[in-house]
Parts: structure tokens; sequence; C-alpha cells
């Protein structure tokens, strides 16, 4: 009994599964206009178990050092103290404090640390599960002036979509 | 003079295709960079000699109008044009895929006056300048 009974505590206590990031993940932003690129550099934790989502969490990382547009200039700039300023906020994170299963997707709800802003946000996110490996999926909408990205109005707009794609493995 | 012209600016766009290729090879090879998929040799020899070829009807065309201040008005304009043509080409936005965009205008920028410079080298050869006016070889 006292075996079950602590092989029962083991098993309630365990954490959600830990995922590996693969390197075919994929940030990607769009704006209004001619504004789009990519992130190419993420780093992070993921912990998702779709049945402990309690136990869940992820903490993630972009390298703001790392965005691309196409076009050099537009990167310069987008680095520079008027937008991004990577040099003193050389990352993008994301920490997640909740997570609720929302139909057949999920919601996670964190702090988005974007130029030293730190926000709560509500964020969508799809997970498919192939065994061993598996996909997260997220497509939403954040205010740039919300987190003092650039000055409000001009060609830029403020709202930019951001389309993330993670591949996980074991 | 027309099919004179013509070959000047044939001639005078595959020297500027070539030292365009050259030029991509040595800043390649420098700078580490490859952008020889989206600058590729077919159509950099191709914009280059298109380029000479426009430019030698501009100069026929200048000619008939201007007669001996064609040289000074048509290199003003192919000079200008040169300077304008590069403005594109630093705006110019690369698939994401792409590393070191900003190295691109490096390599394309230059190319864009080598059309004039190749035209202006291979000119005295075509063109005869007289004491006061300027005609063709015959």
């Amino acid at each position: 009994m006292a075996t079950l009974l602590t092989f029962a505590a083991a098993f309630a206590f365990a954490p959600a599964a830990n995922w590996q990031l693969t390197d075919k993940y994929s940030v990607r932003f769009t704006g209004t206009g001619d504004v789009g690129g990519i992130f190419k550099t993420m780093k992070g934790t993921i912990a998702f178990d779709d049945k402990d989502l309690a136990g869940s969490n992820f903490v993630l990382a972009i390298d703001v050092a790392s965005i691309n547009t196409g076009n050099g200039l537009m990167n310069t700039h987008a680095k520079s103290a008027e937008w991004f300023d990577a040099g003193k906020y050389p990352q993008i994170k994301f920490t997640s404090k909740k997570i609720v299963k929302s139909g057949a997707n999920y919601l996670v709800t964190g702090d988005m640390e974007i130029h030293g802003v730190k926000k709560e946000m509500i964020l969508p996110f799809s997970f498919q599960n192939k065994g061993t490996t598996a996909t997260f999926n997220s497509t939403f909408t954040i205010n740039r002036s919300d987190f003092h990205v650039g000055k409000p109005g001009g060609d830029v707009g403020e709202s930019i979509k951001l389309e993330i794609m993670v591949p996980v493995k074991k | 003079m027309f099919k004179r012209l013509l070959l000047l600016g044939f001639l005078s766009g595959i020297l500027a295709g070539i030292a365009a290729l050259i030029y991509q090879k040595v800043y390649s090879t420098s700078v580490g960079a490859d952008f020889s998929n989206i600058a590729k040799p077919v159509g950099i020899m191709i914009s280059s000699t298109i380029g000479c070829l426009i430019a030698a009807v501009g100069y026929w065309l200048l000619y008939k109008m201007l007669k001996d201040r064609t040289e000074i008005v048509f290199n003003f304009i192919f000079v200008i044009l040169s300077f304008a043509s590069i403005i594109p080409a630093i705006g110019a936005k690369l698939p994401l895929d792409v590393n070191s965009p900003e190295l691109f205008p490096g390599l394309v920028i230059p190319m864009h006056f080598f059309p004039a410079l190749a035209f202006f080298t291979l000119e005295p050869l075509f063109i005869k300048i007289s004491e006061k006016t300027k005609s063709v070889v015959a």
C-alpha cells in the first residue's frame, strides 16, 4: 500500500513533458505596407503536457539582433534606439503563467517583454503531438506602441501580426 | 551611324557585364556573402547589354537634336541615370532566407556604373571627334 501511495504521489507531481526546440522554428512578423520579416534566433524551454496544463510552462526568448526584414537599411533601423534598441534590450521574452484549454487549442497567459516593457498577454496556440515530436503554432497581434517600439503613427502601422511555429522534440 | 552606335552599345554592354561578373566574384570572395542567386550572372549580362543598347539609342536621338553638343549632354544624362538607378538597389528587399542583406548594396551599386564606364571607354573607338563637330567614323 505504501509503495502504491508513493508511486501515485510521484506520478501526481511528475512535471509536464520537457520539449526541446529544433532549429526549424519560424518567427515571422507582418504589418501594414512594406513591413515584414523574421527573427532568426530564438531559444527557450518548453514543458508542456496537454493532460497537465497546470504543470506546463513556456519561457521563450527571441534575439532582437537576429531580425531580418530582407533589407540591410531596414534591419539597421529596426535595431536602432528608435525601434527595438537591440543594444539595450537584446531580447524579446515571453514567460507563461497559466495555460488553459480553449476548444481544440489553448490559451497561454504570460508576461511579454519587448523593448524593456513588460505586459501581460493572452496568446492562442495549437499543439500537434506526433509522439516524440510535436509542433506549436501561434498567431497573434501586438500593438507596438504598447511596448514603445517606434514612434506612434508614420508608415508602420500600430498592429504587428506575429506568426510563430515551433517544432519540438523530446 | 545608328548601326555603329548599336555595335558600341552591344560591345560596351558585354564589357560592363564581364566587369560586373569579375567584381561579383571578387566581392563574394572577400566579404563571404554570396548573392549569385539574386544577382544572377545571366541577368547581369542581359541587363548590362540592354542598358548600353538603350544608351546607344539615346545617344543617336540626342545627336539628331544637338549635334556637336551631344557628348556633354549625353554623358551628363547617363551619369545621372546611373546614380538614380542605385536607389532601387538600396531599397531592395531580399528573400528572408538570405543572410546579411546589408552587404547587397555594396555588390550591386558599383555594377550600376559599369555600363556608363564601359560606354565611355569604348566610345572613342567608334566616334571620331573633329575640330568643330562630332561625327561617326565612316
